[in-house]
């Protein structure tokens, strides 16, 4: 069972894995390993393909260990880029003439009904509807361009603009 | 890169972390991140504000079979990758001190007879199974090395060739980067140790992004030794 995120130390157990205690990375495992899960397996869209990113995610979180460096960011982000960033490389590199699937079930704007405090959804909801699922379905279904366009049955180059906009925005927002 | 603005910069940041660019565009921000600081700093930016968007994804429980996988992988890298790394080894270093006093010496040698230089290291690179050759590496001193293509190669569009390098008493091979089939190739050895007789080089069939984990994974297409050339 995952433990709070304020309560557990992420960053002491990456320090451990990078002094080559095997533990610390089953502990990180342990704590975030189905949540990395999720997020690979909304991204690849196949559950064995999403274990196949975690496995290589988890070699690299303890290769790179010694070299993570706090002043860029958190520990727990830190392992997150790293899955999303091997679920994407994945994902652009398989689909790169995959045709949109339609069964794939898509990130529904009314999600952020969910209760979230954090900032980027107070920043997304100031988006116009369209823009936001623009970003929901870019970085939480790996929709590309193409996908996002054929999806809001929009023309491709309103969606990159509604894209370069919203990060715009975004950026003001959030700072 | 040049004329590239802050602002343009920063939308390729943005839309690397989002997740909207091509796979090609993916590569080229993955290749520049190492080397260029005020990318990574508008990389780690975006990192930071979209992160909380991970939680919409729902967490899904992983097989019973994912963590032990993980394990039997990190056995393989710890197999051959003892804890004390190759830089660490005293001998190690002990032998390329004398190796680098008697490079030193020959190279005195060679500036003080003016001899015209020639290639110090020579491998052939063979085909593992019919042992035909493919590559020449030349080495005219032991910082540069070019790789040098005998014929035209298919690779798989979604694969890529790696080149390695492991010298005894290292602790596991070293890439020295991706190859384009049929193209020369120099690479500079500035961050390892002088070349050495016996040092073994191979190419690797890899993802279009090289091996994952930094050590061969996909089988070897051509693989020699150096040769020190009299």
């Amino acid at each position: 069972m995952p433990l709070a995120e304020s309560v557990f130390d992420y960053e002491a157990r990456l320090a451990a894995c990078a002094r080559g205690e095997r533990a610390a990375l089953r502990d990180l495992y342990v704590q975030e390993g189905p949540r990395l899960l999720g997020v690979a397996k909304r991204l690849v869209r196949d559950t064995a393909l999403a274990e196949d990113v975690v496995h290589e995610a988890f070699i690299k979180i303890w290769n790179g260990a010694a070299g993570f460096d706090p002043a860029r960011g958190s520990a727990r982000g830190w392992m997150f880029s790293v899955t999303r960033h091997l679920a994407l490389n994945q994902l652009r590199r398989q689909s790169r003439e995959t045709p949109f699937s339609e069964e794939h079930e898509a990130a529904a704007p009314d999600e952020l009904a969910d209760v979230h405090s954090a900032r980027i959804h107070r920043c997304l909801e100031q988006l116009e509807p369209q823009r936001r699922s623009c970003i929901l379905h870019a970085y939480v279904d790996g929709y590309s361009h193409a996908q996002i366009s054929a999806r809001l049955d929009t023309p491709l180059g309103t969606v990159k603009a509604w894209i370069k906009r919203s990060l715009n925005a975004l950026r003001e927002c959030m700072g | 890169m040049t004329g590239e603005s802050a602002q343009d910069r920063d939308e390729l940041a943005g839309e690397y972390v989002l997740g909207t660019l091509s796979f090609e565009q993916r590569i080229e921000v993955q290749r520049r991140l190492p080397d260029e600081p005020e990318l990574r700093a508008a990389v780690d930016a975006w990192e930071r504000r979209l992160l909380e968007l991970t939680d919409l994804a729902e967490p899904q429980q992983p097989s019973a079979q994912l963590w032990p996988r993980i394990e039997r992988s990190l056995e393989r890298l710890t197999v051959s990758k003892p804890l004390t790394s190759w830089w660490n080894l005293l001998p190690l270093w002990r032998g390329l001190s004398a190796a680098g006093l008697a490079a030193t010496l020959i190279l005195g040698t060679l500036l003080l007879t003016q001899t015209a230089p020639k290639p110090s290291y020579l491998v052939v690179l063979v085909a593992p199974q019919d042992k035909a050759p493919g590559w020449v590496i030349q080495a005219s001193d032991s910082r540069e090395i070019q790789l040098i293509p005998l014929g035209v190669v298919e690779v798989p569009a979604d694969k890529a060739l790696e080149f390695w390098t492991k010298a005894d008493g290292w602790s596991g091979p070293v890439s020295l980067g991706l190859v384009k089939p049929g193209q020369a190739l120099s690479v500079p050895l500035d961050k390892l140790p002088p070349l050495q007789p016996n040092q073994l080089f191979e190419l690797t069939l890899e993802g279009a992004s090289g091996s994952p984990i930094g050590k061969p994974t996909g089988p070897i297409q051509a693989i020699g030794r150096a040769v020190k050339v009299l």
